[in-house]
């Protein structure tokens, strides 16, 4: 029925009838037209060049094969190989094209000492997915199957060899948390625009500097056209593009000092960092426990995985830059710097140690609970006397103690050049009012003066504020990458010495807290004189940071659960030497700074200047 | 049921038969891990006839109700997606609904035709849209557009774009607002390249220049346009019949079965079969542009229009991305790709269509 002779019953009454069947009609026009153009194109792609398309996908069909780069290699300062790629070869069968299968299979269980039920069931499993694509049956193949694989090749259709890149760690454990592991790329990597070139199933730095360098190492893709027949099989390159080597990246940290530190680290958790003072190079790296790159090369197992993951102890954390701790009575250098900057007190000021104070109806003890006696700055920091920075940290306030300890790199990353590093803490009453409703007490502010409480660092923070102490005051940036080569032998980038920021103090302050340090070693009541080398001017503090609150004092430290006892910290510095060293030792639960840190702070000490080590005998 | 359009129905049957036997030939060399996708695309045809049925037994002006709020549900849903959705291919376009998976960008062009058609149709004058009235019209239409581009689906935006623009001037604009738009969009062409250059992602980027260039690239995303035109040249008139496609079960053909489809049936059915498809697909047009033209009222009219329209760009940018004409940027041929979302929303299109034909007489 017409349309118009029914317009009398139309609701709206303001429709144009005409106007839409008109513009309709247009519309039509246009995209007939549209369609024409298309079957235009058509026809040109399948009429008149027809013959050349049909040439290419019939007779000359050129497929394109990626051609991965080789990664590029991390090297340890002295250019030993610490990861690298070495090939491994797979066999794979292309369920297509197979056809003699028994022969295959008797063949191949021969050459790979398989039995002959688990390649059937194998290729039986290839059919299921897709036909064209390679099916691995057995990986990292021997030099010898390789050979003998090959010799067999021309006559079974259907197995082919593929030689894959593996990542090889010769030092095994040894530091592998700045190495880091790769892994397959993820969907949520390939999405990142600035991961073009990744395919799925390739394989990326997860962490360390294999991610952080990732760019670097990595190198570019090349492309291989081939030829090859309707069948699928190859008949030849017609080009190529080669791909590029990745840089490598050459660390700053010499792999046999490493080695030294991780072998004489005994206990089961803690960390050690060393830097050079003058440039901010990091000299040695220990996060324990650790655990072999090799697992995760090619890929990791799962029970490997589930068992690295489900450590209570995180074996896979790099402690050095991810774990907090209290800094503890090393911190007194800091608190100690800002009394006499802000001139809070003359450095002569003794205070007297009864083993506990009381502070607002509380009771705070010393650590020596017979008390110090009377103290001043030095005897303070010699002994660790902990009433002394009581007294302090009530007359500094928590602001000033909080600047001191920021411009001294705490509560900041350092931006030592790993990824996912933790800022720590440096806490103020403004701070704590944004995420707690009591207000800030006394009793914290004391207890920062000594280094405990919210005020929590990571050991290269700790190792970094050494070293501006040792380098007088110049707050450096951490480096683990000395260098990086490109393939082809430029070097893209040399490491700078980066100094943060410039710490403004009064002259001759930091030489009071220095004599007070190379005491801590040299006094026989100092707290570090487990410490002590002959002949090498060692400057040191302790810290004993403790984990639960210590209501009660226990004589005994064997007796107290191991996940109970205090952390053992210590930091030192040698100056006097051509080559400067400042390092910060942690040992989770390993009882007293003194006691367990010093003699491994110690010994790393003597072999970075090749003394012999004189043990522990010289305390007795 | 007098007036059910039984043409327009068989046409789009015959289309989704048409995409069931080319998606069995695209997943056919994968093997048993192949078959999955055609037992869920037959169930998601089974839903969106269902679907259809249900929608058609109402009157669609109750659209015309629900405009606001079927509008605010879909940009609340491209936000959710925005927010939490789950990353495929390298882009968030998914919701998680139980056991499906839904892409709120298919469902917004439908829902932008039917706001557009309200807004259009309530206008006070019946005259040529002024320039006021278009800028209100970009606004309620660019808010979708760039929710779908941050997914980042840069083909769904350009749709929604292009059926506004259809829909605009099929109104029709006055002759001010064409000489300013004129003006404004030569002005805005080199800004607008400078914005492109910042804003596109990466591969969105590296599409257009590939398109431009497709040698510079074989690798990667030329490697697409390269062996589809391979696939359908080498189809020649009568091509290389059911399952015969060496391009297809080598499997050269890239996203064969989503975006890539329409070079199969090049390849196994030839230009005989692909000018057939053309002739169902122009068939479909004109039969909806005739019942375009008898709906009782204006947004009837404008709301077949619109539906059309969906289904015309899809066809036109798919196959002319396929045979190299246009860029790649991953539109679904209509009934014909595989998809959920995409096969629902033609439905729902043809479904539009056929509800302004049934009810093209006032009975009150």
């Amino acid at each position: 029925m017409p349309f118009k002779s029914k317009t009398t019953i139309i609701k709206t009454g303001k429709l144009e009838p005409d106007r839409y069947a008109f513009r309709a009609k247009i519309a039509g026009v246009f995209m007939m037209t549209a369609l024409l153009l298309l079957t235009g194109k058509l026809w040109s792609l399948q009429l008149l060049q027809s013959q050349s398309y049909a040439e290419q996908a019939y007779n000359n069909r050129v497929r394109l094969v990626r051609l991965p780069p080789s990664r590029g290699k991390i090297l340890d300062s002295k250019g030993r190989v610490l990861a690298q790629n070495i090939p491994s070869f797979t066999f794979s069968v292309i369920p297509a094209e197979l056809e003699k299968n028994r022969l295959l299979i008797q063949t191949y269980s021969e050459i790979l000492g398989l039995p002959e039920e688990r390649i059937r069931s194998l290729i039986d499993r290839s059919r299921s997915g897709p036909k064209f694509i390679n099916f691995p049956i057995k990986k990292n193949l021997t030099i010898e199957e390789v050979s003998r694989i090959e010799s067999t090749l021309a006559d079974l259709k259907g197995a082919t060899l593929e030689t894959k890149p593996l990542r090889k760690y010769p030092f095994k454990e040894s530091l592998c948390h700045v190495i880091g592991h790769l892994g397959e790329i993820s969907s949520d990597e390939l999405s990142k625009s600035s991961q073009l070139g990744y395919r799925s199933g390739d394989l990326i730095g997860k962490s360390g500097i294999e991610i952080e360098y990732e760019s670097h190492l990595k190198g570019e893709e090349g492309w291989e056209q081939v030829e090859i027949d309707a069948k699928g099989h190859r008949l030849d390159k017609v080009s190529r593009r080669a791909p590029k080597a990745g840089s490598d990246v050459t660390l700053t940290i010499d792999v046999e000092f490493q080695k030294y530190l991780e072998d004489i680290f005994y206990q089961s958790a803690g960390a050690i960092v060393a830097i050079d003072p003058d440039t901010g190079r990091v000299l040695a790296m220990v996060s324990k426990p650790a655990f072999d790159l090799n697992m995760f090369s090619p890929s990791i197992s799962e029970r490997n995985w589930k068992e690295l993951n489900g450590d209570h102890l995180h074996p896979l954390e790099n402690r050095c830059i991810r774990g907090l701790y209290s800094p503890a009575s090393a911190f007194k250098i800091i608190t100690a710097l800002a009394v006499l900057n802000e001139k809070a007190f003359s450095p002569d000021r003794r205070f007297i140690c009864k083993g506990q104070m009381e502070i607002g109806g509380q009771i705070f003890r010393c650590w020596n609970a017979h008390g110090h006696g009377s103290v001043n700055l030095h005897r303070a920091i010699v002994e660790s006397c902990d009433i002394y920075f009581y007294e302090a940290g009530l007359k500094l306030g928590p602001d000033r103690i909080a600047k001191y300890a920021t411009l001294f790199g705490l509560g900041t990353p350092t931006f030592c050049g790993l990824p996912q590093e933790l800022p720590g803490l440096a806490p103020t009453p403004k701070w704590k009012a944004r995420g707690h409703s009591d207000p800030w007490k006394d009793g914290e502010t004391i207890t920062m003066s000594i280094g405990q409480g919210y005020l929590v660092s990571t050991p290269i923070q700790l190792a970094v504020m050494t070293a501006a102490v040792a380098n007088g005051g110049r707050l450096m940036r951490p480096a683990v990458v000395q260098r990086i080569t490109s393939s082809d032998g430029a070097v893209t980038f040399e490491h700078t010495p980066v100094v943060r920021s410039e710490i403004q103090l009064n002259p001759g302050i930091m030489a009071q807290v220095e004599s007070a340090m190379k005491d801590v070693v040299i006094d026989p009541k100092g707290t570090g004189k487990k410490c002590r080398i002959a002949n090498l001017n060692i400057y040191a503090k302790t810290g004993t940071s403790q984990v639960i609150r210590a209501k009660e004092r226990i004589k005994e430290d064997d007796r107290i659960p191991y996940h109970e006892r205090t952390h053992a910290i210590f930091i030192a510095y040698v100056k006097d030497q051509p080559r400067k060293i400042a390092l910060a030792v942690i040992v989770e639960h390993g009882g007293g700074g003194g006691s367990s840190a010093g003699p491994i702070a110690r010994k790393a000490l003597a072999k970075y200047y090749g003394l012999p080590d004189p043990g522990d005998s010289e305390e007795k | 049921m007098a007036n059910f359009d039984w043409t327009l129905a068989s046409l789009t049957l015959i289309l989704t038969g048409i995409g069931l036997i080319l998606i069995y030939s695209a997943v056919s060399p994968m093997g048993e891990a192949g078959k999955i996708f055609i037992t869920r695309q037959i169930l998601w045809c089974l839903l969106a006839m269902i679907m259809s049925a249900v929608f058609l037994l109402f009157d669609y002006s109750f659209l015309e109700d629900w405009a606001f709020w079927l509008y605010a549900s879909i940009i609340l849903s491209l936000l959710i997606v925005w927010a939490v959705g789950r990353v495929t291919a390298g882009s968030r376009r998914w919701i998680e609904i139980g056991f499906m998976r839904f892409q709120p960008s298919e469902f917004a062009k439908p829902i932008i035709v039917v706001i557009l058609a309200k807004y259009l149709s309530t206008r006070e004058n019946q005259s040529s849209l002024s320039l006021p009235e278009l800028v209100r019209l970009m606004a309620i239409v660019l808010a979708p557009a760039l929710l779908v581009l941050a997914q980042p689906d840069l083909g769904t935006a350009i749709v929604i774009l292009l059926i506004s623009v259809s829909l605009i001037l099929f109104v029709g604009i006055s002759r001010n607002a064409f000489v300013v738009i004129g003006l404004f969009a030569g002005a805005a062409i080199p800004l607008l390249i400078y914005l492109g250059d910042k804003i596109l992602l990466d591969y969105q980027k590296k599409r257009i220049i590939t398109f431009l260039y497709p040698d510079s690239d074989p690798l990667g995303a030329g490697y697409h346009i390269v062996q589809s035109q391979i696939a359908i040249g080498s189809g020649g008139v009568f091509g290389s019949g059911f399952l015969q496609g060496t391009q297809n079960q080598l499997m050269f053909l890239p996203v064969k079965h989503t975006d890539f489809i329409f070079s199969i049936l090049a390849e196994e059915w030839g230009f005989l079969g692909c000018l057939a498809l053309f002739v169902l697909f122009g068939l479909l047009f004109i039969k909806s542009l005739t019942i375009v033209g008898k709906a009782r009222n204006e947004f009837g009219a404008l709301l077949a229009f619109g539906a059309i329209s969906i289904i015309f760009w899809h066809v036109f940018i798919n196959t002319g991305m396929v045979m190299g004409l246009l860029p790649v940027v991953g539109v679904p041929l209509s009934f014909i790709s595989y998809g959920g979302s995409s096969l629902m929303a033609g439905y729902f299109c043809v479904s539009m269509v056929l509800n302004v034909s049934m009810r093209r007489f006032h009975y009150k």
